[in-house]
């Protein structure tokens, strides 16, 4: 009789067991399972009380559809969260150029429509500095929500999802430009004989300096390299106003007029302004020649790519008829989606190229380096949620960011072109730099020297050893639009590359007097990690 | 003219007008304050006096946009009056199924002006879209319609030419329609030439027609934003930035309000000095 | 009939291949868009010349089925009619008796041209100039993002069509039908509804339909008034240029639900369209 008690609290005992270690499988909108373990989904879900119910939470997002890039997640996991915690997601879309004025407009009204946002993260400095965004700590830890790792993500990265020591959203999209090449093109014993006539030396694979760079894509542009029948061009870029061209200009031009130094002071580390009184630095004589470089640069690509947003600029990039183009991370991943995609297997991958000539702001001439100045960059949105103050539902809301946070649905995400999630976190990588595994990528569609490829890159631009600096002050946006369409006029010939960056730098001193050269100097210093002698 | 009592005369009047000064006068009386002060959401407006207007003297960036919108408004109004009339000179004689055809020039008119924006994005495509793939059939080569400053600004122009020379179209027709038939037999026993009859019998009867049309398309070409907000944003740089689109971003975009609102006013006055031109010839039509 | 007498035939010939000409200029636009829906995303671009469906290509009722199935797209079309139908009723309430007013009876401080020319210079005004104080004051009374705000807004730019049209429209009317009925002792109201109003229906209908058309076409006070309940279609057409590019097959799709009821309402009262856009300047 003992026995058999035994034996039926113990069968109980397992039971019990196996419901509370249980493993949920959730299944997404497109059909696809994921196995989560209970610690990885919180409490909140497992215990099934469904707290939410009745709970209506509106989230603003980039314009984009089910299938589009940022908003796509959302939809795809929105059943199966709304199933699981009882509350109700709305789903926003705002048209990229609108979205930043309709959600200043809901704060800044007290109108409180929505209860969060997928930031671009140059927005951060006005919603923190308002305090129209809530820190999200105190949630961080609790065993009820979600679980994801802050842990995971580098120092580059983690900057833009705080704001001094305080988070203030759950990881969600990494944002960097990386340098894309046509490995077969490159490689290919042919062409790089024919180069070396040409330009007197062999050139590295990836090429190292942005000079390199130009003379490879000077000779791969206007000819038929890939046999198609037609003219091909050396690089593309998209460049159109209004559409994030001006995130090309920052990457690119970093190593032109950045030095690199112990620490952030008046000449060193600084890219936006001086950290001492807020003068713009973007029409200085690095900058002038970076854009110069960039006018030139454009010239061995498509003459239509001026007016091209991203999805245009990637596509020819992605049909075969370039060689080079640097952009975010979804370029990697839509180069295996064979639907839109003729180089799979095809692609090389690299930070982006450093150069040999540094303006040198303290000696205020050019000075030649031994090894490139490279620097690792963070350029883009690195879109991602953040709460409203204005929410009534901040729980619910944060429960939505960090199901999506979480390192399944993260690296499902960052695994599919389409979501335009990119990867950032340590568990996105491979061995030895990161968790994820080759086999995982593989059988999610990567080719696999691609994905080595790719996530090598990544990896070495988001903890390489200088990143530069990110603006993301009040007013971030109005800078970046400033800026955004003054190069447009330099790339469609309208200003020299002198007179368009002295207009931004214009532009910029009217909007710093307009928000106010103190409140925004001390915000720019804080941001820069600029500390006064 | 007229009836008699009048009772029901100020009931039937006074409630359009209350409305008209609530919603277009108030607005405006508000906005000429505002433009007055350095107002930002959220934070207190200041009081700075003409700063704003001083502003709109040193903006370079305002004159782009000027330029632009007067060279705008200038040639689409005359390519279109101009067209308008040549048109209307075909279509005015026996043509097959010419109600058909005058039905289906009547829609471009109609036709939401986001929308043709967003088709012209699809027209004017530089990579396949059909202008350049009949271009390049035909010879050879192509247009770089958005990507290049002047052949965007005549992109956005060739979109509202489509757009509004049909109503020029329609309204001179109407004119000509409407002159007595009677006045050309004489000039046909002149045997004079048909230019001669043109320039001397037919314009100057249907002009006060024309001058109508002119000004209708005068006020509405100041307004244009629609077009070129879908077609080209302002780009490429600034190439297409009208005053409107410069003062909504302005205003909505950055919420620089007292700003934007002393840019409305200038804009305003632009716009009555033109209609202040044909004053007169307006009170007229209305006796 | 013909103004200009028949010279030859050869002459003609030419004329009709003109206006062919013209009318298929006009209308390529439209046909650009009905194609582009019709296509396969893939395709968008790759079919040479002028894409002749079923010739050149496989036409497909795909976007259409999945712009009519988008939640966001049948809940701002059902915005745009509910703006456009009360702005209209709006205007009309407001604008028909003011006409009549106008047509009828004398004004003295203010002579009747004038007051109908100070109602005309509203359209005068570029709406960007006005668009900020409205967004205040809709801030104020609490009624951003609702449809009564882009309802009275409309309403308000709307009026001039409907005030000076149906003034004409009851100036051309013979006042003795009136005058008779107010010696059979009606008043002045019973007369304009039961007299004057059915008379001049046929003119009002169409100042409605233009008025209607007018509000469903509107972009910018829509654009900046409201962000997520009242959000009209040409808003959300705007949306279909995302992140990452057009999405041209959907905008297309788009333009097309757009421009429809617009340009439907055109054909339907094509007799009096130049009298009503030229504020009965012309007549048609």
């Amino acid at each position: 009789m003992r026995k058999l008690l035994f034996v039926g609290l113990s069968v109980l005992v397992v039971l019990c067991l196996s419901v509370v270690y249980a493993d949920m499988t959730l299944t997404n909108a497109g059909g696809e399972s994921i196995t989560f373990t209970d610690e990885e989904l919180g409490t909140i879900i497992t215990s099934g009380e469904k707290p939410f119910e009745g709970v209506t939470i509106t989230i603003t997002v980039n314009e984009g559809g089910p299938k589009g890039g940022i908003s796509g997640p959302l939809y795809e996991w929105r059943d199966v969260w709304e199933k699981l915690t009882g509350a109700k997601l709305n789903i926003v879309e705002i048209p990229y150029a609108e979205h930043y004025p309709k959600v200043m407009t809901d704060l800044l009204t007290g109108t409180g429509q929505y209860d969060g946002f997928m930031i671009g993260s140059d927005w951060m400095g006005e919603l923190v500095a308002g305090e129209y965004i809530v820190p999200i700590d105190k949630y961080m830890k609790d065993p009820r929500f979600p679980k994801w790792d802050p842990e995971s993500l580098p120092p580059s990265i983690r900057t833009l999802y705080t704001w001094g020591d305080t988070w203030y959203g759950p990881l969600n999209d990494s944002d960097g430009q990386v340098l894309y090449y046509r490995k077969d093109i490159l490689n290919n014993p042919d062409y790089r004989a024919k180069f070396k006539e040409k330009y007197g030396y062999e050139y590295n694979v990836p090429p190292k300096t942005w000079n390199e760079l130009y003379d490879i894509s000077e000779f791969f542009n206007g000819w038929d390299w890939n046999n198609d029948g037609e003219p091909d061009s050396g690089i593309v870029m998209h460049l159109k106003v209004g559409a994030q061209g001006m995130y090309h200009y920052a990457s690119l031009s970093a190593p032109f007029c950045i030095m690199p130094g112990e620490k952030v002071d008046k000449y060193h580390n600084v890219y936006w302004f001086d950290p001492e009184d807020m003068k713009p630095l973007i029409n200085s004589e690095g900058h002038v020649k970076a854009l110069e470089f960039q006018l030139k640069l454009a010239k061995t690509g498509p003459d239509a790519q001026v007016a091209w947003s991203l999805g245009e600029a990637w596509d020819y990039f992605l049909r075969g008829k370039a060689v080079f183009t640097f952009s975010w991370g979804d370029v990697g991943s839509l180069v295996q989606d064979e639907a839109r995609s003729k180089i799979k297997g095809k692609m090389g991958a690299s930070i982006l190229p450093g150069s040999l000539e540094v303006y040198d702001r303290s000696q205020g001439k050019f000075v030649t380096f031994e090894t490139p100045n490279v620097w690792g960059n963070t350029t883009g949105g690195s879109w991602h949620g953040v709460i409203s103050a204005l929410s009534k539902n901040p729980e619910a809301v944060y429960h939505l960011l960090a199901f999506h946070a979480t390192n399944k649905i993260s690296l499902w995400n960052v695994q599919r072109g389409w979501t335009g999630v990119d990867p950032g976190a340590k568990f996105h990588f491979l061995p030895p730099y990161g968790t994820a595994s080759l086999d995982d990528y593989v059988a999610n569609g990567f080719n696999p020297d691609d994905a080595q490829e790719y996530l090598k890159a990544y990896y070495d631009n988001f903890f390489a050893p200088n990143i530069a600096p990110y603006l993301r002050i009040p007013g971030g946006n109005e800078y970046w639009v400033a800026l955004d369409r003054h190069l447009s006029e330099a790339y469609t010939g309208q200003a020299s590359a002198k007179e368009a960056l002295d207009r931004v730098a214009r532009d910029w001193e009217d909007i710093t007097n307009r928000y106010g050269r103190e409140e925004q100097l001390k915000v720019y210093q804080e941001s820069i990690g600029y500390k006064a002698e | 003219m007229g009836l008699k009592s009048g009772r029901i005369k100020y009931p039937f009047i006074l409630p359009s007008m209350i409305w008209v000064l609530a919603f277009t006068i108030f607005p405006l009386i508000y906005s000429f304050g505002l433009s007055f002060f350095r107002v930002r959401l959220g934070k207190p407006a200041t009081f700075i006096g003409l700063n704003n207007f001083i502003r709109i003297l040193s903006d370079y960036k305002l004159g782009n946009s000027l330029r632009v919108t007067l060279m705008y408004v200038a040639i689409t109004v005359s390519i279109q009056l101009v067209l308008g009339i040549l048109i209307a000179l075909l279509f005015h004689q026996e043509i097959k199924g010419k109600s058909i055809f005058r039905a289906l020039l009547i829609l471009p008119i109609f036709c939401t002006p986001i929308a043709v924006g967003y088709l012209g994005l699809t027209i004017f495509y530089e990579e396949g879209g059909p202008l350049n793939s009949i271009l390049m059939s035909l010879f050879g080569w192509k247009v770089p319609w958005l990507s290049n400053p002047f052949w965007a600004w005549v992109a956005v122009l060739l979109l509202d030419i489509w757009q509004w020379t049909p109503f020029c179209f329609l309204v001179i027709l109407a004119g000509l329609q409407s002159l007595p038939e009677e006045i050309y037999d004489a000039a046909y026993i002149d045997s004079s030439s048909e230019w001669e009859i043109f320039r001397k019998i037919t314009f100057p009867m249907v002009q006060p027609v024309v001058v109508i049309v002119l000004l209708l398309r005068l006020i509405e070409s100041f307004k244009i934003f629609d077009v070129i907000y879908s077609l080209t944003g302002g780009g490429p740089g600034t190439a297409t930035e009208v005053y409107s689109l410069y003062t909504y971003r302005t205003g909505l975009k950055f919420f620089d309000f007292g700003y934007a609102s002393a840019l409305g006013y200038v804009l305003l006055a632009m716009v009555m000095v033109v209609v202040n031109l044909f004053f007169r010839r307006v009170r007229q039509v209305y006796e | 009939m013909g103004v200009v007498r028949k010279k030859s035939k050869s002459l003609a010939v030419v004329r009709y291949v003109l206006a062919l000409l013209v009318v298929a200029w006009a209308v390529f636009l439209i046909y650009w868009g009905v194609v582009t829906s019709l296509k396969p995303p893939a395709e968008t671009f790759t079919i040479s010349g002028i894409s002749v469906p079923v010739l050149q290509f496989r036409p497909t009722l795909e976007n259409w089925k999945t712009e009519l199935s988008t939640r966001e797209s049948r809940f701002t079309l059902t915005n745009s009619v509910i703006v456009a139908v009360f702005a209209t009723v709006m205007a009309m309430l407001l604008g028909v008796p003011a006409g009549y007013a106008l047509a009828r009876f004398q004004f003295r401080r203010m002579k009747n041209r004038d007051l109908t020319v100070w109602f005309l210079s509203q359209r005068v005004l570029p709406p960007v100039v006005v668009v900020i104080p409205f967004f205040l004051l809709m801030r104020t009374l609490k009624l951003l993002d609702t449809q009564l705000a882009l309802i009275l807004i409309n309403a308000t730019f709307t009026l001039p069509f409907a005030v000076v049209i149906s003034r004409q429209a009851f100036q051309e009317l013979p006042v003795e039908l009136e005058e008779a009925a107010a010696v059979d002792g009606c008043s002045d109201f019973t007369a304009f509804l039961r007299i004057a109003f059915p008379l001049a229906a046929p003119t009002l209908v169409a100042v409605a339909a233009i008025c209607v058309a007018f509000t469903w076409n509107e972009f910018l006070f829509a654009l900046s008034l409201t962000s997520l309940k009242a959000k009209t279609f040409p808003v959300y057409l705007a949306g279909a240029e995302d992140t990452r590019g057009v999405q041209f097959w959907f905008m297309a799709t788009r333009a097309m639900l757009a421009l429809g009821p617009p340009t439907v309402l055109a054909l339907l009262i094509q007799r009096y369209i130049v009298r009503g856009l030229t504020f009965g300047a012309v007549k048609g």
